[in-house]
């Protein structure tokens, strides 16, 4: 499916110079001279590696449709993360770089949606909220009332993120793993 | 789109007043005219580079079609015609089809100031000025930090767009002004050009390859002489090439300053073009300002005059990488 420049979206997967890319940031700039232009980063399937392209708004690019399929995550090495399709038992390999910094959020047996096109996986389409198990944090001193005030807290991923005082150690909470940003405590 | 009020942004809106006020008190205290301007117009000047907000006057059965202004421009050279001196205009200005971004957004605070008998070189010295007053007012130095490096502003780095063109982009003085070899070297350079102008590809290039590198060495960095088809309304300096330097500190424009087209039959054709242009194009445009003619055949004065995008010169200066980080009231 072909598409203007200008209405790429972070997420898509697209063509460019014969290779796969997914579209991780757009920013749409009209520079006061020339041409309106579409900033991007795109990251080569493949390779992994990323890079700064910017496009004519009005170019034509190649949008590739790609299936969500829901995947169990088993485990990581040290390059690839790998993944089990539920319905076939196929297992599918995705190296960390192109998942990018939310592996660090994704708990062995959990469920996710991995993009796949012609049965190749390209990446993990982020989840919106992972629900995680706080295994070390500091109790916040007493009588420190600043609003706002975060303290750091481990998860049982391993992963380091900044939590509201009130949370304890064992506690269960919600992060948006894109930001690693806290967004709730989860009664689960 | 949705209305988010964001007290968060408090601590960074107080930021940036200071340096929206230091602007001001530079300006004032170098004797500029302080101006305070319509946003809605009649008529404006065309540039094809700009897609305008468009908007109606209604009482009974009169209507009258008005603008948001895009600049203060119009206005601006009118008082200057007329004989105001040195001015300046700190306040909205609005641009359609720009996207919300982390640099951009559809209404934004401009500031313009333009000083008479003066040419852009020597006026210049006159931004840098501004800046070394802000750098003092935040940083109490000639220097401030901005994502954790040093940026001073004790001079600037100065480059042509030729010389930037064949530094970054290896593209020659006679590639960069020739349409048909320009278009030849993009296309081996790998972009799209099929269907596309020498303008389309230009201001590609430009943002891929040029861009990134400005403003990028420890200080900001004055890159001039633009072909003439990117500034309609500054004064040629030969035949290639119009009076026309864009500021940049850490691969941001950060201000657009022309030596001010005066010749009056000049201007007229450059109309002529731009008008051809926006009617090509099928964007948002105004009736064109013939009044703005009319004071340039008056007599304008020589004069140099520069816009500068003051959000993001508040992103600079208090190390914000985000002008919406800086907005009480968001859209989302």
């Amino acid at each position: 499916m072909m598409q203007q420049a200008g209405n790429l979206k972070k997420g898509e997967f697209i063509i460019y110079q014969g290779d796969i890319w997914q579209v991780q940031k757009t920013e749409f700039y009209s520079p006061g001279k020339g041409s309106a232009l579409m900033r991007t980063k795109i990251k080569n399937v493949s390779s992994s590696k990323a890079i700064d392209y910017t496009f004519k708004s009005n170019e034509s690019v190649e949008i590739i449709e790609v299936l969500s399929v829901e995947m169990q995550y088993l485990y990581k090495d040290s390059e690839s993360a790998f993944f089990m399709n539920q319905q076939t038992y196929n297992q599918y390999e995705i190296p960390l770089d192109m998942i990018g910094d939310i592996i660090k959020f994704f708990k062995e047996g959990e469920t996710m949606y991995v993009y796949v096109s012609d049965d190749k996986p390209l990446s993990v389409r982020p989840p919106v909220s992972v629900t995680l198990k706080v295994t070390h944090t500091e109790n916040a001193a007493k009588g420190d009332t600043v609003t706002n005030a975060k303290k750091e807290a481990e998860l049982e991923t391993g992963a380091k993120v900044m939590v509201p005082l009130f949370i304890k150690t064992g506690e269960v909470v919600t992060i948006n793993p894109e930001t690693g940003e806290y967004t709730g405590r989860s009664n689960a | 789109m949705n209305v988010k009020a964001s007290v968060s942004n408090l601590e960074n809106y107080k930021k940036y007043l200071i340096i929206k006020n230091e602007i001001v008190s530079f300006l004032v205290k170098k004797n500029y005219q302080e101006l305070d301007l319509p946003v809605l117009s009649p008529k404006l000047i065309p540039e094809s580079c700009l897609e305008v907000f468009q908007t109606e006057f209604r009482n009974m059965s009169y209507k009258q079609k008005l603008f948001l202004t895009p600049s203060p421009e119009l206005f601006i050279k009118r008082l200057i015609a007329d004989g105001i001196g040195d001015c300046f205009y700190l306040g909205k200005a609005f641009r359609n089809a720009e996207h919300f971004s982390s640099k951009h957004s559809f209404e934004f605070t401009i500031c313009e100031f333009y000083k008479l008998n003066t040419d852009y070189m020597s006026f210049s010295k006159e931004v840098l000025d501004l800046f070394l007053a802000l750098a003092k007012k935040v940083n109490g130095k000639n220097y401030i930090y901005f994502k954790g490096k040093k940026i001073s502003f004790e001079s600037f780095e100065k480059i042509t767009v030729a010389q930037a063109f064949y530094k970054y982009a290896s593209i020659k003085d006679t590639e960069l002004f020739n349409h048909k070899a320009f278009l030849k070297v993009a296309g081996l350079k790998g972009y799209k050009t099929e269907g596309f102008s020498y303008e389309d590809l230009w201001s590609q290039i430009y943002a891929q390859e040029v861009e990134p590198n400005l403003g990028i060495s420890g200080r900001p960095t004055l890159i001039y002489e633009y072909p003439s088809v990117f500034a309609p309304l500054a004064k040629p300096k030969n035949k290639k090439v119009s009076k026309r330097f864009e500021v940049y500190i850490s691969g941001i424009e950060i201000g657009n300053c022309y030596d001010e087209l005066n010749d009056y039959k000049l201007q007229r054709n450059r109309f002529a073009i731009e008008e051809r242009l926006l009617n090509q194009s099928g964007t948002i445009w105004a009736d064109t300002d013939y009044g703005f003619l009319e004071a340039v055949r008056k007599g304008l004065p020589n004069c140099s005059g520069i816009a500068i995008g003051v959000e993001r010169l508040g992103m600079i200066f208090s190390d914000t990488h985000n002008i919406n980080d800086f907005k009480l009231i968001n859209f989302e």
